[in-house]
């Protein structure tokens, strides 16, 4: 009697926990697969990309973004800021942090009178405002669709 | 679980207890009365085993119909039909609505939603006003609003608006800034309408706006007109600027003419309608500015304006003024160095006829420190008091003055600072006075 307590004991330990850790490891699999295909894993990817007709170098993106370069030959660049992705851009391009960008933008409004880029919400926008702003220069988390002009990959 | 394995555990060893009992008590001959007792708690042990054994079952059959649920739930799961008819048009109507929401808002490019008001402000403690300096206590100088409409294209505008307290402390708005502008390209915009001059540095860089400057106030001879500068500082007409990139820097230029100024009151006054006798200002400035490299930050250039500016006296004053400059600065993430120099070459065409030398100049050395930045700056203007257009000016008398001070941003938004002044007036009026500043700047 004893001994069948014992064994029962055990079956019903491994009972109760075999399947939760199978669970456990299900789980941990499928988190590592969706991880590697969903784009969270290239989140640190960051396309600099501007409307059809615009040839810059990825050189001249600091400036256009500080409007220190209005124009692209006789195109008159439009910068555009995606909130979403603003922190990465401002660290990688801009080499610079949101206060300093905006104490930039301030100096140069008022000196210079020109506006500070628009903002946008996300790639979906940013996408839509490059294909219909000749001119308009942007930068998405995500590969640009066809279309637009990729100036970097960072 | 864990606790019904340790009762288990302490039934089995009871038992072993007990079955070892028997045998100890008949090889000692043990009393009936012991073995009655022993036979109860027998009794009650085997009740105790068996209830444990009903408990591990009840928890056996549990964990057996939790497991058949979970694998129900991952067949179901696994055969997971499509979404009905109903729920793929409510989700097709959804994508197409963020769509369409995306669409809108990339295409709304503020042209018609709005104008984003933004601005200056400051309030000054002292013993002196820093910029009227014979009123003491506390003042207001400063509520600057700035306005850059978007007109679309290549077409600008920016007005500059500032509430503004005058040299008898009386509260005035002017249009500090009115300009309509276009722009051809990098290379040239040109500007129509009120403007400040474009000499030296920091006409053009601070404005109206204290907040900007890491110091508590201008040179007192590049102050603005109403707060003892010498120097035409608006200009109403036209002004062609712009600048040309290089590998390590750019040049830059400004071209500008306008109504020549009249000395009104006391008062350079840019004559914002245009002037009685109908002639100009003109001048340019040309300058150099390092973007890259170990001289990034550096800018120098030279400056230069000629004007016709007559007064309010009977018989009125015309004098042709005659202004040559030079600029320095350095501006980094750690130092701030600014230098700016005038002479003055001034032909009195109706009163006091003759030609007459006068100078200015200041440096002011600041260092960015993390947590404020220290400065200190000299000043000196030597201004020949035989010529009319200094000696109509209320504050065209000659001084130097040795200032220091620092500033301390509280956020990105707002600055304290703190000067401590000495000044020398040299010629018109014979004396010193010491200042003690502060004062709270804020943008918006």
């Amino acid at each position: 009697m004893p001994a069948h307590i014992h064994i029962s004991d055990r079956k019903s330990k491994r009972v109760a926990a075999f399947p939760l850790r199978r669970r456990a490891g299900l789980l941990r699999l499928a988190f590592l697969w969706l991880a590697a295909l969903s784009p969270v894993a290239h989140a640190d990817d960051l396309y600099v990309v501007c409307a059809s007709s615009v040839t810059l170098a990825m050189a001249d993106i600091r400036d256009v973004f500080l409007g220190e370069k209005q124009f692209a030959g006789p195109i008159k660049l439009v910068p555009v800021d995606n909130s979403a992705m603003q922190p990465d851009f401002l660290a990688k391009v801009m080499k610079m942090d949101a206060g300093k960008y905006t104490t930039a933008w301030t100096k140069k409004s008022f000196r210079d009178g020109f506006t500070p880029p628009s903002v946008k919400g996300a790639d979906g926008e940013i996408v839509e405002f490059l294909k219909h702003t000749p001119g308009a220069c942007g930068y998405l988390g995500s590969a640009p669709p066809p279309g637009l002009t990729l100036i970097g990959k960072l | 679980m864990s606790i019904s394995i340790q009762r288990n555990f302490g039934a089995l060893c009871l038992v072993g207890i007990l079955a070892a009992g028997p045998c100890v008590a008949s090889a000692e001959d043990a009393s009936s009365d012991t073995v009655k007792v022993l036979q109860q708690r027998l009794e009650q042990s085997i009740k105790m085993i068996e209830a444990l054994a009903a408990r591990v079952q009840e928890l056996e059959a549990k964990t057996a119909a939790t497991s058949a649920a979970a694998a129900t739930a991952v067949v179901v799961a696994g055969s997971q039909q499509p979404p009905a008819p109903a729920e793929a048009a409510r989700l097709q109507a959804v994508e197409q609505q963020i769509s369409q929401i995306e669409t809108a808002n990339a295409a709304r490019q503020g042209d018609d939603s709005g104008l984003a008001v933004h601005g200056f402000a400051d309030v000054n403690i002292g013993n002196h006003n820093p910029f009227h300096a014979y009123e003491k206590g506390a003042s207001l100088n400063n509520l600057d609003l700035y306005l850059t409409p978007k007109l679309g294209d290549k077409w600008l505008a920016l007005f500059e608006l500032n509430f503004e307290v005058d040299h008898n402390g009386n509260f005035g708005v002017d249009v500090e800034r009115a300009q309509l502008g276009y722009q051809f390209s990098d290379a040239a915009t040109v500007w129509v309408g009120r403007f400040h001059t474009p000499y030296g540095y920091v006409n053009t860089a601070f404005h109206h706006g204290v907040w900007l400057n890491d110091s508590l106030r201008r040179p007192s001879f590049l102050m603005f007109e109403d707060q003892g500068g010498v120097l035409p500082a608006h200009t109403v007409g036209a002004w062609l600027t712009g600048g040309a990139r290089g590998e390590s820097g750019k040049v830059l230029y400004d071209a500008f003419a306008g109504n020549g100024q009249q000395i009104i009151g006391g008062l350079i006054d840019m004559r914002s309608g245009g002037n009685e006798h109908g002639k100009l200002i003109y001048g340019g400035r040309l300058g150099y500015q390092w973007t890259a490299g170990s001289f990034e930050g550096l800018s120098f250039g030279v400056n230069a304006l000629d004007s016709k500016i007559n007064d309010d006296q009977v018989p009125e004053n015309l004098t042709d003024v005659r202004v040559a400059g030079a600029f320095a600065v350095y501006d980094t993430d750690t130092w701030e160095v600014v230098s700016e120099a005038y002479w003055f070459d001034n032909v009195n065409l109706y009163q006091g006829i003759g030609t007459h030398r006068s100078e200015a100049f200041f440096a002011q050395i600041g260092y960015r420190l993390p947590y404020f930045v220290p400065y200190a700056r000299y000043e000196r203007a030597r201004l020949d008091q035989t010529d009319q257009y200094f000696a109509q000016q209320l504050t065209g008398g000659s001084y130097y003055r040795t200032a220091a001070g620092f500033r301390r941003d509280l956020n990105s938004k707002v600055a304290v600072k703190f000067e401590v002044a000495n000044t020398h007036y040299t010629d018109r009026t014979v004396g010193e006075i010491n200042e003690f500043l502060s004062q709270l700047a804020i943008r918006f």
